[in-house]
């Protein structure tokens, strides 16, 4: 009786969004579309969208699934649900996590098939797109993470703030390095060393804030 | 069943810049309490202790027998609650939040669900951002209401409703009452609301209980006096008359425990009684948190 | 079933009185005769929209004076009392003569002038119902 209330919690919380996720997913394979068009500066500006359609999902959703039940009052109707805090708490993280996880994993998927059909585009290029798109979960998992502990929109704007600062930075410095680099532009998958250390570190952050979120979620007794 | 619907002993709350002290309170099953008190009094947050979402710092607190907030996921699944603060999803139709609530408890009652539309003039294709305030309040309220919840618990239910809509959510509220074990506790600064249909009323001013009883009990204690004084009377002052108020030769004497011997007193000391009137609970309202802040200035 | 029992808001009297009054009445008029169930105390409330306390208050008043009869767990109805309704009537004609002579004492009018006016009004009203 009780673990239903958490899963029609978080169903309902991905019903609402909706369209949300199918508004990613079009606009992701929209920007496919763009470099399948060809030339330099389509295949330029599909690849900045692609990953900015990503960036700006995992802006949004904080707010809106998180931040949002405070500012638009909805959190009473939620609180007067035969639920614990500790359950709500964990239906939140699940399907906020969940609403992004969904368009996310169909982006990367549609991106390795599209790459990997694609006759011009060389395969080497596939594990970057994979890592890439991985450090943008990272900055989600982030923003998310904030939200969820502080309700407070001023620590998820300042989150966001830190983390797209990042995305440059952290693109550049992959870019840099010789050998992925190199394997960038090999006709084949390379999974060197590099590569796969930094797609383990993206990994270990996840999980890390994932758990540092339900912990500290789990320590809440207050639902107000 | 004999144990309450809700108890409360000695509870408890403090908070930076406001206290609720030692609050009492008792309601039997299958009655209604109306709870009133100025703004800022402490009814919200007694409401929310009562429904287990704020901690008291002491006391204890037993809502349909489930120890508060310890059980209060077994508590709420028997409590219907809304608040005036409480919103649904703005983008998402009445019908998604009925489908949404019918998930969830298997209480709910399809048929009247379907009834209390027709009643309350509702479409459930609506989504609930084209709602006006006061039909938001009636769906608000048809979720709680279809569930036939054993308590319902209600913030300010009425509040800044026509009279049309405020018609409608009595005769729901009063009908609850046709099963014995059910009981609502209501806040509401509508008194003629609380008047109407509450079996006890819980007078809360400045965190403090000040009365908690039988309304029409309540009701009987209190007395406005209408007095003639011809010149040069002076008034006497009695216990249970709490105000007097002359201008010229007519007076007006409020008493909040009033006996037929005050009228006596007064006619011995040479007034002619005009008449002598019940009160409203809104005037009884004024006249009691008027009187109690003038005590304390003095 | 329906009590026709109707609250006025503007009747600045309690609740409860407003409910013996007009229960007094349907028996006066005989709409409810002696021995006949009326609504129970929850149901009565129910349609009126008030609080069972105070239709609890008003059929206590009334069993007091013996105008209804409560059996617990059987629900309430007239008392059996033969005459019960012409009684009633009685009553409040009595109720409105107390009324008239307060309201006249007040005023200063002595109770002989009083029943000269009571003539006086009966003249009236048969002058209205004849024209």
């Amino acid at each position: 009786m009780k673990g239903s209330v958490v899963w029609t919690l978080i169903l309902s919380d991905l019903h609402r969004h909706r369209t949300f996720i199918l508004f990613s997913i079009l606009s992701g394979g929209l920007a496919l579309v763009l470099i399948q068009v060809g030339g330099e500066l389509p295949s330029l500006l599909g690849t900045i969208w692609f990953f900015t359609g990503m960036i700006v999902l995992g802006c949004m959703l904080p707010g809106s699934n998180v931040i949002n039940e405070r500012k638009k009052q909805t959190l009473p109707f939620l609180m007067s649900l035969p639920m614990s805090i500790s359950q709500f708490t964990a239906a939140k993280i699940v399907s906020t996590f969940g609403i992004f996880f969904v368009p996310w994993l169909t982006l990367v998927i549609t991106a390795v098939a599209f790459i990997a059909g694609h006759k011009g585009i060389p395969h080497g290029i596939i594990p970057v797109v994979i890592v890439l798109s991985t450090f943008v979960f990272v900055g989600f998992g982030l923003n998310a993470g904030a939200a969820l502990v502080t309700e407070s929109e001023g620590v998820m704007v300042a989150s966001m703030i830190v983390t797209n600062s990042s995305y440059g930075f952290g693109w550049y410095m992959l870019a840099r390095n010789p050998a992925i680099g190199a394997g960038m532009k090999s006709p084949v998958i390379v999974w060197s060393k590099e590569i796969l250390t930094v797609l383990g570190a993206e990994f270990a952050v996840i999980v890390l804030i994932l758990g540092l979120t339900f912990y500290f979620q789990s320590r809440k007794r207050d639902f107000v | 069943m004999t144990e309450l619907a809700i108890k409360f002993a000695g509870v408890g709350k403090q908070y930076r810049y406001f206290t609720l002290h030692n609050i009492h309170l008792e309601v039997p099953p299958g009655q209604i309490m109306g709870l009133i008190g100025p703004n800022g009094a402490g009814k919200s947050t007694t409401i929310r202790i009562l429904m287990g979402l704020i901690h008291q710092d002491h006391g204890e607190v037993r809502v349909l027998d489930h120890r508060m907030p310890a059980e209060q996921v077994a508590a709420k699944w028997d409590i219907g609650f809304a608040s005036e603060d409480m919103r649904l999803y703005d983008a998402m139709t009445l019908d998604w939040h009925m489908r949404f609530i019918r998930s969830i408890y298997p209480q709910w009652d399809p048929a009247y669900a379907q009834l209390l539309l027709k009643r309350f003039g509702l479409l459930a294709e609506q989504k609930i951002r084209g709602l006006s305030h006061g039909q938001r309040v009636k769906a608000t309220l048809l979720l709680v209401l279809a569930r036939r919840p054993r308590l319902l618990v209600l913030d300010e239910p009425t509040t800044g409703l026509d009279p049309v809509a405020r018609h409608e959510i009595l005769r729901e509220l009063s009908a609850v009452m046709n099963d014995e074990g059910r009981s609502i506790l209501f806040s509401s600064h509508n008194t003629q609301d609380v008047e109407q249909i509450s079996d006890q009323i819980t007078f809360i001013d400045r965190g403090r209980i000040i009365d908690s009883m039988d309304k029409e009990a309540y009701l009987d204690r209190w007395r406005r006096l209408r007095l003639e004084a011809p010149s040069g009377i002076e008034l006497p002052a009695l216990p249970g008359v709490i105000n007097i108020r002359q201008t010229g030769r007519l007076a007006v004497a409020t008493s909040n425990e009033f006996v037929p011997g005050i009228a006596r007193a007064y006619e011995q000391s040479g007034a002619r009684i005009q008449m002598i009137e019940n009160m409203t609970l809104e005037e009884i309202f004024v006249a009691k948190v008027e009187h109690s802040r003038e005590e304390v200035e003095a | 079933m329906e009590s026709g029992v109707l609250i006025s808001q503007s009747d600045k009297r309690p609740i409860y009185l407003q409910i013996i009054e007009q229960i007094k009445r349907r028996i006066a008029v005989e709409d409810w005769t002696e021995g006949q169930p009326i609504p129970s105390i929850r149901q009565l409330a129910v349609d009126l929209q008030v609080s069972v306390i105070t239709v609890k208050r008003a059929y206590l008043e009334l069993e007091r004076e013996g105008v209804i009869v409560t059996q617990q767990g059987r629900g309430s109805r007239v008392a059996s009392t033969p005459g019960l309704g012409l009684r009633l009537h009685q009553e409040e004609l009595q109720q409105h003569l107390e009324q008239a002579v307060r309201l006249s004492a007040l005023l200063g009018i002595k109770p002989t002038e009083l029943e000269s006016r009571l003539r006086e009004a009966g003249a009236n009203i048969t002058e209205k119902e004849t024209s």
